[in-house]
């Protein structure tokens, strides 16, 4: 018999029960394997360029899922709605808020949060000056032992610069990436069973989820504070393996609170 | 798929992919020393009725999603255990920050895992609770006559009062459990719901399939640039080769990331019309580059059933990197067509030939049925069967030799085709007047003995043929409209069909009427004849039979090498054959040279403009009015999942 100060999940003032995503049996994967060789950049790809794709990768995934919690039925209702989700919350502990025109928090269902984050990470991503497209722009890395015209330092130098990105680019993949952490989150905390479980679509939604939080921290996109709702889930997925040793998101993981997920799921 | 040796391989579990052969064991989960079911209630934990004074048996599942009993009783009242939980509520306007503005990152002091500010907090989130799931904390209050909660508003209430009456953690800490995984019922959403399950289905599930493919090609380019570094020393050369591959991945990616549509394309010329689309020669504006580009109308697809085939084709192209198969570039789409992005191959295609030269020397067969041979043993190779290799879909490259082409019939070889349509074709019946039975019995008396004229009109209708919905069924086995079933070796069928027609000048069961050929084709038996006129060696009549007979006795049922080995192909060297000179090379004067294509004979007004044309007609100017809930076209969902992006494009 154990005391709760000794469980290494005690932390985490789960409700209990657990959600069911954090049951090992629930957080399997469409795809099996070492799938960091997605997430790391390319050696001759350069910093911005990489960046880039990941954003416009992870936000085609992440929007997959919520189309279905967002658009609507015949009868003009979603399934994400101010009912259902009156706040944008990610379990009881977190809900996010949205700063108004006069940089107020204020706090929204979780309907209009999404509505929001769409329209603003689009206009980023479909912005030209922001994400260019021209093929004749692109740059490739630098390699101190090959090529000749390196990195400068200080405030002329930055990610993506050479590939015709802005100064503010690396910010804004930044923001993008919390952004879209939330609504992972409020996928996981609110909608894992309603609807993703119940339309077979859980073990789509852990691997596209478990891609971006590889990709996230490999890139240094989200800070490991940042992750805080979907602490136990990326414990739980360090332990079972879907991190890999080597991955930053391993090792922003407590593996001991992984384990013991595993061990209450019996797969221990 | 040999997948053995690398690194990245995929796991889609569901419904017939054809990956899953390897899967299964992702997660292998050895036997448990300690033994514990997924939803314990194991011998030893009776903690499990500790809160709410719930005492139904242990085993027995819970009815709601919640059960009452709480394992972080203590824990939340503990400062040790607590501080994670209130964070963001203890400085709203900091962590929770909208994006809009950029702000969203800045951390609030002290909210990070540090123990020590736990109780500092503990008191900071009353404002909460109210919301479904809003407060994890209700249940876990300590009086056995709290009852369970329910999503809204009572929390708030219980909340409060838990806090003001904690309890002292006396009791051992009940076990943490899973909530109970409710009976899967898909049926409670609406179709909208389910269309949007099957997109997200999909493309999460193409999503890894195309990004493990190009991971993988990236790190085999990585490796060629690798060995190219090492074998220079000039230090110019170097950054170069860096330079320039750098360069190209980068291209890639940020093709990746743009869309592409008709205008970044010129139109040069139609080289090709069928039913349910036409090929084009295109270049594209941005660089000049030379294309043919198939596009495919929407609403033909749909009709004709053809989505499945066009959805193969998409696939077995992607996939293929084989020099037997024409290279797809790319595909997109708009609200009216696809497009299929595909290399041009100059020298036109078999059935241009043959209605040029009507027969080919023993030789010249040899060298081309050889070369199918090799083509459609890679087809096979990738899993897949041709059903409908035809001259039309053999198409020669500048050099001369054979690709292969126009895969809408291919199926990978556990889908089970849908036979009705050629069932009904064959049951149908005959478009030619009454009395036609007689004329059946004419014509094949007529075609046996070679009557050329007839010969004729049937060459001259070939093309017309060829463009029509049904396509010529000549070279089709004869298992594939019997119900029987079929496998790789109905496309040995047509190669024979294909050889005959070289060496004698016509398919050998060409009727009028495409169903007198269907019958043909079922009759084989009494219909194959070869001609008396025309001198055919030993050897090669001899194959020509191996391969029109039935499929237990066809060549090549055993593979590829069944063919090869036969005596008409006595030294040919089937490994160097595409390295050899073909016997026949187009001769081109420009990239944009066509040609080899009947140009003249196609109307060269194209199908975007006919279409334009239809709806001024009818009155809706300017083409499309989006409807409300179309979001993009890609999205709709029968052409889901179409989008491919090759990297060979402008970056090898």
């Amino acid at each position: 018999m154990m005391s709760s100060s000794d469980d290494p999940l005690s932390a985490y003032n789960l409700p209990n029960p657990a959600p069911l995503w954090l049951n090992p049996a629930y957080a399997k994967h469409i795809v099996k394997g070492n799938f960091m060789t997605l997430s790391a950049r390319p050696k001759t790809v350069e910093q911005g360029e990489w960046i880039a794709h990941q954003v416009v990768e992870h936000y085609r995934n992440l929007w997959n899922f919520v189309r279905v919690i967002y658009e609507k039925e015949e009868n003009g209702l979603t399934i994400c709605n101010p009912t259902t989700c009156p706040r944008m919350s990610a379990g009881g502990n977190h809900s996010y808020t949205w700063l108004n025109s006069r940089f107020e928090p204020i706090e929204l269902p979780a309907y209009e949060y999404i509505t929001l984050m769409q329209r603003w990470i689009s206009g980023k991503v479909n912005d030209e000056k922001i994400f260019p497209t021209d093929p004749s722009g692109v740059s490739f890395a630098h390699n101190p032992q090959i090529t000749t015209n390196g990195l400068l330092t200080g405030p002329d130098e930055w990610v993506g610069k050479r590939s015709g990105f802005p100064k503010e680019f690396l910010g804004i993949c930044q923001t993008i990436f919390l952004q879209m952490f939330r609504v992972y989150a409020h996928l996981y905390w609110a909608h894992f069973v309603e609807p993703f479980y119940h339309l077979n679509l859980q073990n789509h939604l852990n691997s596209c989820f478990s891609h971006f939080v590889l990709t996230a921290t490999a890139l240094d996109l989200l800070k490991p504070q940042e992750l805080e709702p979907m602490q136990p889930l990326i414990d739980l997925w360090a332990a079972n393996g879907t991190f890999p040793p080597e991955s930053k998101a391993y090792e922003y993981a407590n593996l001991k609170a992984g384990q013991r997920l595993l061990q209450l799921g019996g797969m221990a | 798929m040999d997948n053995s040796g690398n690194r990245l391989y995929l796991n889609f579990g569901a419904n017939g992919d054809r990956l899953q052969a390897n899967d299964r064991t992702a997660y292998p989960t050895t036997p448990s020393t300690f033994p514990q079911p997924v939803f314990p209630g194991a011998p030893g934990q009776s903690q499990t009725t500790a809160g709410g004074g719930q005492s139904a048996p242990q085993q027995q599942p819970y009815t709601s999603g919640y059960a009452p009993q709480g394992y972080f009783m203590q824990a939340q009242y503990a400062a040790p255990q607590y501080q994670t939980s209130v964070q963001d509520y203890g400085a709203p306007a900091g962590q929770n920050q909208p994006a809009a503005y950029g702000q969203a990152r800045s951390n609030t002091p002290g909210t990070s895992n540090d123990p020590n500010t736990g109780l500092a907090h503990q008191f900071s989130h009353q404002n909460l609770g109210g919301a479904a799931r809003g407060a994890p904390y209700a249940p876990r209050g300590p009086s056995p006559s709290q009852r369970p909660r329910t999503a809204g508003a009572p929390a708030q209430q219980s909340s409060y009062s838990s806090y003001l009456n904690p309890p002292v953690p006396t009791q051992p800490a009940p076990r943490l459990e899973f909530q109970q995984a409710p009976e899967r019922n898909p049926d409670k959403y609406g179709p909208n719901a389910h269309n949007n399950q099957k997109k997200c289905s999909q493309l999460a599930a193409d999503f890894f399939k195309d990004s493990v493919k190009r991971a993988r090609e990236r790190n085999q380019r990585q490796s060629e640039m690798e060995q190219k570094l090492s074998e220079t020393t000039d230090p110019r050369r170097r950054e170069s080769i860096w330079s320039t591959g750098g360069r190209k991945e980068g291209s890639y990616l940020r093709f990746l990331r743009t869309k592409d549509k008709p205008e970044n394309y010129n139109t040069i010329k139609i080289i090709g019309k069928g039913a349910f689309g036409e090929v084009k020669l295109v270049q594209k504006r941005a660089d000049n580059k030379v294309y043919a580009m198939k596009s495919l109308v929407k609403t033909e697809m749909f009709k004709k059933d053809q989505l499945a085939h066009v959805r193969a084709e998409r696939d077995i192209l992607a996939e293929s990197d084989s020099p037997w198969v024409v290279k797809l570039y790319t595909t997109f789409q708009d609200s009216n067509f696809l497009y299929m992005l595909m290399e041009f191959l100059p020298g036109g295609d078999l059935m241009t030939m043959l209605i040029k030269y009507e027969i080919f020397s023993e030789d010249i067969t040899r060298f081309y049925i050889a070369e199918i041979v090799l083509a459609i043993e890679a087809v096979h190779q990738l899993g897949f069967i041709h059903r409908d290799i035809k001259p039309d879909n053999i198409l020669l490259d500048r050099g001369g030799h054979v690709k292969l082409t126009d895969f809408g019939l291919s199926t990978g070889f556990h889908k089970l085709h849908d036979n009705n349509y050629y069932q009904q074709l064959l049951k149908g019946k005959s478009s030619r007047p009454r009395g036609d039975r007689n004329s059946i019995a004419i014509d094949q008396i007529n075609l046996t003995v070679s009557n050329r004229g007839v010969i004729n009109d049937w060459r001259r209708s070939r093309r017309l043929m060829a463009y029509s919905t049904v396509g010529t069924p000549d070279y089709i086995a004869p298992e594939i409209f019997t119900q029987n079933g079929y496998t790789f070796d109905c496309d040995w069928w047509s190669l024979g069909t294909i050889m005959f027609e070289c060496l004698i000048g016509w398919p050998p069961f060409c009727a009028e009427d495409s169903h007198d050929t269907y019958r043909k084709i079922v009759n084989w038996r009494q219909s194959l004849y070869f001609p008396d006129d025309i001198p055919l060696g030993a050897e090669a009549e001899n194959l020509i039979r191996s391969l029109i007979c039935n499929t237990e006795n066809r060549l090549g049922r055993g593979g590829a090498h069944e063919i090869k080995s036969h005596s008409f192909f006595r030294g040919v060297e089937f490994d160097s054959l595409r390295r050899i000179r073909a016997p026949f090379e187009p001769r081109l004067t420009s990239a944009i040279d066509t040609t080899y294509f009947p140009t003249d004979e196609i109307d060269q007004t194209d199908n975007a403009t006919l279409l334009r044309a239809a709806q001024q007609a009818r009155g809706t100017p300017g083409g499309q009015v989006p409807t409300a809930q179309e979001e993009s076209p890609e999205m709709s969902l029968p052409f889901i999942g179409y989008t491919f992006k090759r990297f060979d494009n402008n970056f090898r």
